[in-house]
């Protein structure tokens, strides 16, 4: 009876000894997985700074369990410990990117709003404006301007259609610049035939 | 034991212990190497020198497992000589790499500054060239669009994506061509030797009229915006003209809003007219009665047109858009107004030199399409 006491306390503990030692490969694949999910799902565009802290995290994670893993005794329980926090990481990542894409994407829309108000008034105007002697040729010209400015409009649509917030941002703030730059042109034209 | 052979046991444990916790630290250049690799990255790494930081980043990892393994050393035993060695010259690797990295764009920026100028040129050039013409909407349409195409370009550049700047100002560049197709297309019988010299002997048969009966004669070049009065075969004065939408063409019918071509005469003087003062000229004369004709017979008059008239140099101000007629200021009017008699000779010519550099502009945008 004492000896078969020995032997389960001994097979026990070998066992315990053999599963801290051996390598977390599901815990591995799953961060990996959730990483690759995230940075898909645009963490390299919308939170580049978040996702290189979370692949340093990985890459370090990583690195001790190459280091415990030539070890003789092995000792995966500090690496566990860094990819549950990287898996933490990455969850709250996950959680928050939306509202971030949100975000950017919202301003994006803004901006198109923006940029269409402009478009607007810029035509508004140029409708109203006096064309007679001394302002028809330079409104002429400035309603081409518009036309042109108005014809890359579609490409905001466009780049927010392919969820290029960024790009979509970009687009509307120059097309809405340059049209602020016509419209202050028009208000000119009027300006001169009223002098 | 006696107090001295106590002595020397205490002083050996210290001396042990003292050494034991006499750890090695770790390289200064491990903290160094991983700035670095931040720098890298921040620095578009992955873009610009993808092979290159990538085997940073290994060697990196592979100083890391180093490090690792002598951590995991008694402190009496870590060694850290070797990986300092590798991280030394991973560090001398990475900095060359930054270095290499910010000179590469260094030289993109600046490739794109010099493509930049380049299209700013091209849009000043088209920008100043559309002043002289009133159909000019295909050109600043086009233009307008390389503009903001140019201001996306300088946008992502400073944001340092070279690749989708390098697009956007390609894009203006594709804008700027078909501007300049417009352009050259409107102007191309401004380059033909033949129409120009056509032109210069209506010019020079003016002149040399003025000359021959000491009379006044009205010089007009539309492409230079001028109408010149001469008095005996001498300038007496150029004012500044405004034309129609298609002022640069040729008048064939009424209604298309062109300027006539050819020797006319005034017919009649009006001091008070729609538009300030006017001088009305006989067009249509028997050469555009001819052109008229033969233009009906191939179809390039369209519906009921007929051959049009009522030309006048008048006033009411050079920026108007006239419908075929000269305009003028209303002070240069009176001056011309002046000098002119009814049967003065008006001659309307599109151009009479290959000098102008309208032209040379057109022949440039012709060269380059």
């Amino acid at each position: 009876m004492k000896h078969l006491t020995k032997t389960v306390v001994l097979v026990l503990a070998i066992a315990v000894v053999l599963t801290g030692c051996k390598q977390p490969t599901q815990l591995i694949n799953d961060v990996q997985a959730a990483v690759d999910k995230v940075t898909s799902a645009g963490a390299d565009k919308y939170a580049a700074e978040e996702l290189k802290a979370i692949n340093d995290d990985l890459g370090k994670a990583l690195g001790e369990i190459d280091v415990q893993g030539k070890k003789f005794f092995k000792k995966f329980g500090p690496a566990k410990d860094m990819l549950a926090a990287v898996q933490a990481k990455v969850a709250e990542l996950e959680a928050a990117l939306p509202a971030k894409i949100e975000a950017v994407k919202n301003a994006a829309v803004q901006l198109q709003g923006e940029a269409q108000a402009a478009l607007t008034e810029a035509a508004e105007l140029l409708k109203k404006a006096p064309k007679g002697k001394g302002t028809a040729k330079d409104l002429q010209a400035l309603q081409a301007d518009l036309t042109g400015a108005e014809t890359l409009f579609t490409e905001i649509q466009t780049a927010l259609d392919t969820q290029d917030y960024l790009g979509a941002a970009d687009k509307a703030k120059t097309v809405k610049d340059r049209v602020a730059a016509i419209t202050e042109q028009v208000n000119a034209a009027i300006a001169k035939v009223k002098r | 034991m006696k107090p001295n052979t106590f002595s020397c046991a205490a002083c050996l444990l210290v001396l042990l212990f003292g050494n034991a916790c006499n750890t090695p630290p770790v390289p200064p250049e491990a903290a160094r190497a991983h700035a670095l690799e931040q720098d890298l990255w921040r620095a578009g790494g992955s873009l610009f020198a993808p092979e290159e930081y990538e085997k940073f980043k290994a060697g990196l990892k592979t100083a890391e497992a180093m490090i690792g393994e002598e951590e995991a050393k008694f402190g009496w035993f870590r060694d850290y000589k070797e990986v300092r060695a590798v991280l030394g010259s991973l560090v001398t690797e990475g900095e060359s790499l930054l270095e290499r990295i910010n000179e590469e764009k260094a030289g993109r920026e600046r490739t794109f500054t010099l493509s930049a100028e380049a299209l700013a040129a091209r849009i000043g050039s088209l920008i100043a060239i559309s002043q002289y013409f009133n159909e000019n909407e295909d050109v600043r349409k086009n233009v307008t669009q390389a503009e903001i195409k140019l201001a996306e370009a300088r946008r992502l550049v400073a944001k340092e994506q070279y690749d989708p700047a390098a697009k956007a100002a390609g894009d203006g560049g594709v804008f700027l061509d078909r501007a300049e197709e417009a352009a050259v297309r409107i102007l191309d019988r401004y380059l033909d030797p033949g129409q120009l010299e056509k032109w210069r002997r209506v010019a020079d048969e003016a002149v040399g009229e003025s000359r021959k009966k000491s009379s006044v004669v009205f010089l007009v070049n539309k492409v230079e915006r001028k109408l010149t009065v001469y008095k005996n075969g001498e300038v007496r004065g150029s004012f500044d003209i405004g034309l129609g939408k298609y002022g640069l063409a040729d008048k064939l019918y009424s209604g298309d809003d062109a300027t006539p071509e050819g020797r006319y005469h005034i017919v009649k003087k009006i001091p008070a007219s729609k538009y300030y003062k006017a001088l009305l000229i006989d067009y249509p004369n028997d050469a555009d009665l001819h052109d008229f004709a033969a233009a009906r017979k191939t179809g390039l008059v369209p519906g009921r047109a007929g051959v049009g008239g009522d030309i006048e140099i008048h006033g009411g101000g050079k920026d108007s858009l006239t419908r075929g007629c000269v305009g003028l200021d209303d002070k240069d009017m009176d001056k011309v107004f002046e000098w002119a008699r009814v049967g003065t000779t008006v001659a309307i010519v599109g151009a009479v030199g290959v000098e102008n550099t309208i032209l040379a502009e057109i022949r440039k945008f012709k060269d380059r399409t």
